[in-house]
């Protein structure tokens, strides 16, 4: 009678924590708050700010303030937030920025003119996170730069004012400018190959977290350099992390529990041995 | 107003060279040679600025005075600095296209080619450019008066561009003090346009990247085709020879004399504390007439509009002048007189007194 009732309280216990779990899982998937989901392998194309495999990957709304800067006017900042989706296959990481912009400055003509801009920055090495205003000199940064004008950058800096372009970009852009007045938005996509041998590239591995920040520039604004509008670090859950479908923390509740019981069984066994030694 | 920020008294021979510059090149302009040809802009243009946006681009610029000067309104567009601390910048506008004027297109064809008999002229916008206000001065006649004012950059002793860099592109050459544009380093992103009080610093909208004078550093290194060292273009090319190019730590030279020991030789705006390093002989103008055509004792370039434009000091230099042109007159030798008449080609340019250093 006692041994029934043990059994059944346990049992009640295991299928309780199944059952939690399956409904605190997607509770857990909500966000940390400078965390960017990265869907793995969506279905469709990515390559284009227009491609269908976006649809199926979240949003992430990201806020900018204005950059530290000893610039001028470095406080005068208009973008106040790009979304930012992500998601990878087995080559390439792909990244689609998007933000409103009244104005479409992409005609650097004018020695006046200044035009709209873009930026991704990654640690250059992902052991530690660098300063987040263009890293520092033992800790530098990657950044993919797009601009209305300039098209694509890959630069390496270490520190504010020592940004250097890469001979060979290996980061590839495709952008548009839609709509008009006060909703028009630019959409940048980028993409870059997983595998790129290069010290001072970042490697896009498919475990841990990586690093990212985003700028924008309005060029209307006057705003290049370090007038700018600027992230703090927030980074892309490589693995899936806990983001990943519900199924996968039931299993991993299920092997913790099996664990659990076959330690509490063996030491229960061990107790009785020495027990019945006694 | 400090001695320091203009060039020290003669009787010290400190020379104010900017830290960490070996030697500093210096040009002295004679404005009383000036003739506004404009031979010495068109020597610079023809070696510097005839690739794809820099067809606006004048590094040598002779303006009339007074006058709106090139970039329009330059005067009054900020930049340089707050104080003599050299510390704080002053704020800058980056000058517009229509200020600096277009590059116009003539109706070349037309006349050439098809037998047109129009005047030849500018097909349309031409309605501002360098000098546009040429000869036009201000005073009423008998009285009317003007000059003219060649600008280079100056390749200030605390230039304020360079400053301006966020990225230090704009750097000051180690062994001669000449400003330069790095032109790997530059982005485009034009604080050294705002940041220049003169407007010597012109931005390409081709290269997207800034330009300036670079005081013709090839020549002056040898670097010609006989490896001979040449002074720069515009002070070679002068018609009436109104340059003298040197360096200002060079105490045998002519510059040190009429800069350190004379004092005639005067920056233009010093109030924007940047220091130049080329500097002018101010315009002595004959005095006012009457209306019968009589001299009378009244400035006719009003002192202070000199004032305006070369300081206080301005004063005292042309006393200076005129003292030395009465000695003259009285038969007495006057070295300084002799200095502003440089009939010695080898003190006109003295470029190669450091090579052996």
């Amino acid at each position: 009678m006692n041994e029934n009732h043990r059994a059944l309280g346990a049992a009640a216990l295991v299928a309780a924590l199944v059952v939690l779990s399956t409904v605190v899982a997607p509770l857990a998937s909500a966000r940390p708050a400078h965390e960017i989901p990265v869907v793995q392998n969506p279905e469709g194309s990515l390559a284009a700010t227009d491609a269908s495999g976006w649809e199926a990957v979240p949003a992430a709304d990201i806020h900018l303030t204005s950059a530290p800067s000893g610039v001028p006017n470095a406080d005068d900042t208009t973008i106040e937030r790009v979304h930012v989706q992500a998601a990878t296959t087995d080559q390439r990481l792909y990244l689609r920025l998007e933000w409103t912009d009244a104005t479409r400055d992409a005609n650097a003509s004018d020695i006046r003119g200044f035009t709209d801009a873009v930026a991704v920055q990654f640690p250059a090495n992902r052991s530690s996170r660098p300063p987040i205003a263009m890293g520092g000199q033992n800790n530098m940064v990657n950044v993919w730069y797009w601009g209305s004008d300039a098209g694509t950058q890959e630069l390496l800096a270490g520190g504010a004012g020592s940004t250097t372009p890469f001979q060979n970009p290996a980061v590839e852009t495709d952008a548009t400018y839609q709509g008009s007045g006060e909703n028009a938005t630019w959409t940048v996509v980028y993409s870059r190959n997983r595998e790129v041998a290069s010290a001072n590239r970042t490697a896009i591995s498919t475990d841990g977290n990586l690093d990212v920040a985003f700028a924008v520039w309005n060029g209307s604004n006057g705003e290049r350099a370090g007038q700018k509008a600027v992230s703090e670090w927030h980074y892309f859950p490589m693995s899936g992390g806990p983001g990943g479908p519900p199924y996968e923390t039931l299993l991993w509740t299920v092997a913790g529990l099996a664990v659990v019981a076959i330690s509490a069984v063996t030491a229960f066994g061990v107790h009785r041995a020495r027990g019945g030694m006694e | 107003m400090s001695s320091q920020d203009e060039g020290t008294p003669g009787e010290d021979t400190h020379i104010n060279v900017a830290d960490g510059i070996d030697h500093q090149v210096a040009m002295v302009m004679d404005l009383n040679k000036c003739i506004g040809c404009q031979t010495c802009t068109i020597a610079c243009k023809s070696l510097w600025t005839e690739d794809g946006g820099s067809e606006y681009m004048y590094w040598n610029n002779v303006e009339t005075k007074p006058g709106e000067g090139y970039p329009r309104g330059w005067e009054d567009s900020g930049g340089g600095w707050q104080s003599e601390e050299h510390s704080d910048r002053q704020p800058g506008e980056i000058p517009s296209q229509e200020d600096y004027g277009r590059a116009w297109e003539f109706n070349h064809d037309e006349i050439m080619y098809e037998g047109s008999d129009e005047p030849l002229r500018p097909r349309e916008g031409a309605e501002w450019g360098p000098n546009w206000d040429e000869d036009q001065g201000a005073g009423e006649y008998p009285n009317s008066y003007y000059f003219y004012l060649p600008r280079i950059c100056n390749h200030c002793t605390h230039p304020s561009c360079v400053e301006a860099c966020p990225r230090s592109a704009l750097y000051k050459r180690e062994e001669d003090g000449i400003v330069l544009v790095d032109q790997d380093r530059c982005r485009g992103y034009r604080y050294c346009v705002e940041g220049c009080p003169y407007k010597k610093v012109y931005y390409n909208t081709v290269s997207k990247k800034s330009e300036k004078c670079i005081f013709c550093y090839p020549r002056i290194e040898g670097e010609g085709p006989n490896g001979e060292t040449f002074a720069p273009a515009c002070a070679e090319e002068c018609p009436p020879q109104l340059r003298l190019v040197g360096f200002l730590d060079d105490e045998d030279g002519p510059i040190y004399k009429l800069v350190e020991e004379y004092e005639v030789a005067l920056p233009l705006h010093p109030e924007f504390r940047t220091q130049p390093n080329v500097y002018y002989i101010p315009p002595y103008a004959p005095p006012q007439h009457s209306d019968e055509g009589e001299s009378v004792d009244v400035d006719r370039i009003p002192r202070q509009y000199l004032r305006d434009l070369f300081g206080d000091r301005v004063d005292r230099a042309l006393d200076t002048i005129e003292r030395e042109r009465q000695k003259t007159r009285q038969g007495d030798d006057s070295e300084l007189m002799e200095i502003l008449q440089d009939k010695n080609p080898a003190e006109q340019y003295r470029l190669e007194v450091f090579e052996n250093e």
